[in-house]
């Protein structure tokens, strides 16, 4: 079965969706809209997003910048569409809600977000280390994730908080924040360190760091930066026979390396206790297959109604709360929030 | 199919350059001559390469030293040419195993293994709650009592070394009976006289989705491309057959087995290579002897990752399914 598909927000990330549908082949993408007509497009396009309805779609994705989304979102599952949706998921955690109760009214409808994170292959595996209890209980969980501003850093709107809701932490942090809780669950004791250090006319953070813990005392530290000069993506889980790690991690630009896997199950001297440097089982990953999974798993949602396991609503949800409690744990930052929201609202 | 690369300490040279290797290779060449001078030894010879069934007529010697070997000019596999049968073969390694020093130090070794099987299963994504171990433990003193130590969860059964007809009768019915989830197969590769044989005998006795854990001497090593038949690991009754990766895995393909991953996790080939090339006679070989000349063990042990990476060490481990 082919579902009708209209892509709304044409930009890069619309366009790898639509090579990832044309890939999957269940999928007919009949429409994409953009704020301009994309001349090279081989599909369709109009400009006004209430224009893809006429194509009759049975699916919408929705590619654009946060500000935008929970309007699109709603809509889509007003006209009883299925929704697949970049993240992160709105600017805050009631953007979430009102797509959460825009879901609920539609019934059948699936709503997915596109933390693709989870289905990188080498977080799979790690995944299925820490399901099969070969490495025990999770002590604890480091995230680095980080790049260099990016172009137009300042003109971005990423790093205008009225469009995106914040800066480097929920555009790209999100992403190693929504790996913590798949490991760990929620965490409900935040500290935090939130700055701008670089870019300090833009009114967002260019750096964030957080120390968090759940109920069952699971510790995680994540740095989430703008300032990252040399691109970095490492996670690292340590349990109590071994430790896990992924460094790198597959993406568009290439910039952050290979994915590599590392695997270590401690070795006991004589009296039980662990050696240091335990042998380490390295895998790398080479080809990014998270895009291709993702549509998958929608297509498998809407067609035969499995459920969805990768970026549901609930997920969104929990991440959008935990990135607010980092902003509100830093006193300083939060202060500066409020001043500004105060400037804004006059 | 996936490629990890097994990191650990490099050992010392010690290990495979003392006394103990040494008088190991003397003994086993000694039995070796008299196998071939006693007149009653039944030869087989190989026509084609055992790993993917190149005929022989095509393939380079690689050695005439007490025993002529070729190498695969397809797979890169190194093979005798001839071989004894399967049963004296058993009886040499058995007389060996009684009358030499028990194995030790092994313990590194054992861990490894362990933890291969336990990071496979979850992998996998599959209970391996029983394994039978091939002839591992009569080789190595000191196995089975690591696993009782450290695999608690999971059951072994032991198939000891004793002489088995060419198609591995007896230890076909031993897998049969134990019915397993994995086998182990650490030492038998490259050792037995027929590895299609073994192979085939492990297949048919085992249920449907057994997972084989296969580790073997490996042709692509850097060490047997540089050094051939003058790699101190190079014992020929040990390497009745080195595979290559390419060999080993037409041979899985033949027999009906899928290759899961395969890996060289061997951590020898610098420090053998560096011994080699430091020594005087040895001393004016272009590029390798000035690479190694003022190698200390960061080097070697760069190299030894790099030729982990590039699948090109001189060990082999398969994980496969029948
Ligand atoms: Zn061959």
């Amino acid at each position: 079965m082919k579902l009708r598909t209209a892509i709304i927000g044409y930009g890069k990330m619309g366009k790898i969706r639509h090579k990832a549908m044309e890939s999957h082949g269940g999928f007919d993408v009949v429409v994409a809209c953009d704020t301009a007509i994309d001349p090279s497009a081989t599909v369709p396009m109009v400009t006004r997003p209430s224009d893809v309805y006429d194509f009759a779609p049975d699916v919408v994705v929705c590619s654009v910048p946060n500000i935008f989304i929970p309007d699109l979102v709603c809509t889509a599952l007003s006209h009883g569409k299925h929704v697949f949706c970049e993240k992160p998921p709105g600017r805050n955690s009631s953007d979430v809600q009102k797509m959460i109760t825009a879901e609920r009214a539609a019934g059948g409808s699936v709503l997915k977000f596109g933390f693709n994170h989870r289905v990188h292959d080498a977080i799979e595996e790690a995944q299925k280390l820490l399901s099969a209890g070969t490495m025990g209980d999770l002590y604890f969980m480091r995230g680095v994730y980080g790049k260099a501003g990016g172009p137009d850093y300042a003109k971005n709107w990423r790093n205008d908080p009225e469009q995106s809701g914040g800066g480097i932490l929920i555009d790209q942090g999100i992403h190693m924040l929504d790996l913590f809780q798949m490991f760990a669950g929620n965490f409900c004791d935040i500290q935090s360190f939130v700055q701008r250090k670089f870019w300090t006319e833009v009114p967002v953070e260019d750096n964030a760091f957080a120390l968090m813990k759940t109920p069952q005392g699971v510790v995680a530290s994540l740095h989430s930066s703008a300032t990252q000069w040399q691109h970095t993506f490492r996670l690292e889980l340590y349990l109590r026979n071994g430790f896990i790690s992924v460094d790198g991690i597959l993406s568009a630009s290439g910039s952050y390396g290979a994915e590599v896997l590392n695997i270590a199950i401690n070795r006991l001297d004589s009296s039980g206790n662990p050696s240091p440097n335990p042998e380490l089982q390295e895998i790398r990953f080479t080809q990014d297959l998270s895009w291709n999974k993702e549509v998958a798993e929608f297509y498998d949602a809407v067609v035969h109604g499995k459920p969805i396991k990768c970026g549901t609503s609930q997920q969104a949800l929990d991440v959008m709360q935990l990135v607010e409690a980092i902003y509100q744990a830093d006193p300083e930052w939060s202060q500066t929030l409020r001043t500004s929201a105060t400037e804004v609202t006059g | 199919m996936q490629s990890p690369v097994f990191l650990d300490h490099l050992p010392d040279f010690e290990k495979i350059g003392g006394d103990k290797p040494a008088r190991y290779r003397w003994q086993r060449n000694q039995s070796l001559l008299q196998l071939l001078l006693d007149s009653e030894t039944i030869w087989t010879k190989r026509c084609a390469c055992p790993a993917c069934g190149e005929q022989s007529t095509n393939c380079k010697s690689f050695s005439k030293a007490l025993l002529d070997f070729q190498r695969c000019t397809k797979c890169n596999s190194i093979f005798a040419q001839r071989v004894p049968t399967q049963e004296k073969l058993d009886q040499l390694r058995i007389e060996f195993i009684e009358d030499g020093p028990p194995e030790k130090d092994r313990e590194f070794e054992f861990i490894s293994l362990l933890n291969w099987v336990s990071i496979t299963e979850a992998r996998i994504e599959r209970s391996l709650d029983h394994v039978v171990d091939i002839r591992f433990s009569s080789q190595m003193a000191g196995w089975k009592e690591t696993t009782e130590r450290l695999s608690h969860n999971r059951t072994w059964d032991f198939i000891d070394l004793s002489p088995d007809t060419c198609d591995f009768t007896d230890l076909s019915a031993a897998l049969s009976q134990s019915s397993p989830k994995a086998v182990l197969l650490p030492v038998e590769l490259d050792r037995v006289a027929n590895p299609e044989m073994l192979l085939n005998a492990i297949k048919k006795s085992c249920p449907k989705q057994t997972v084989l854990f296969i580790a073997s001497s490996c042709a692509d090593g850097l060490e047997y491309e540089i050094l051939g038949a003058d790699s101190p690991s190079f014992v020929p009754l040990d390497r009745l057959t080195v595979f290559s990766i390419s060999g080993l895995q037409s041979l899985c393909n033949k027999v009906g087995l899928s290759v899961l991953e395969c890996s060289t996790p061997g951590r020898l080939d610098a420090v053998i290579l560096d011994t080699h090339f430091k020594s005087e006679e040895n001393s004016n070989i272009p590029f390798w002897s000035g690479f190694f000349k003022d190698a200390d063990n960061n080097r070697l042990r760069d190299l030894q990752i790099l030729l982990q990476r590039s699948l090109k060490s001189g060990i082999l481990r398969f994980v496969a399914e029948t």
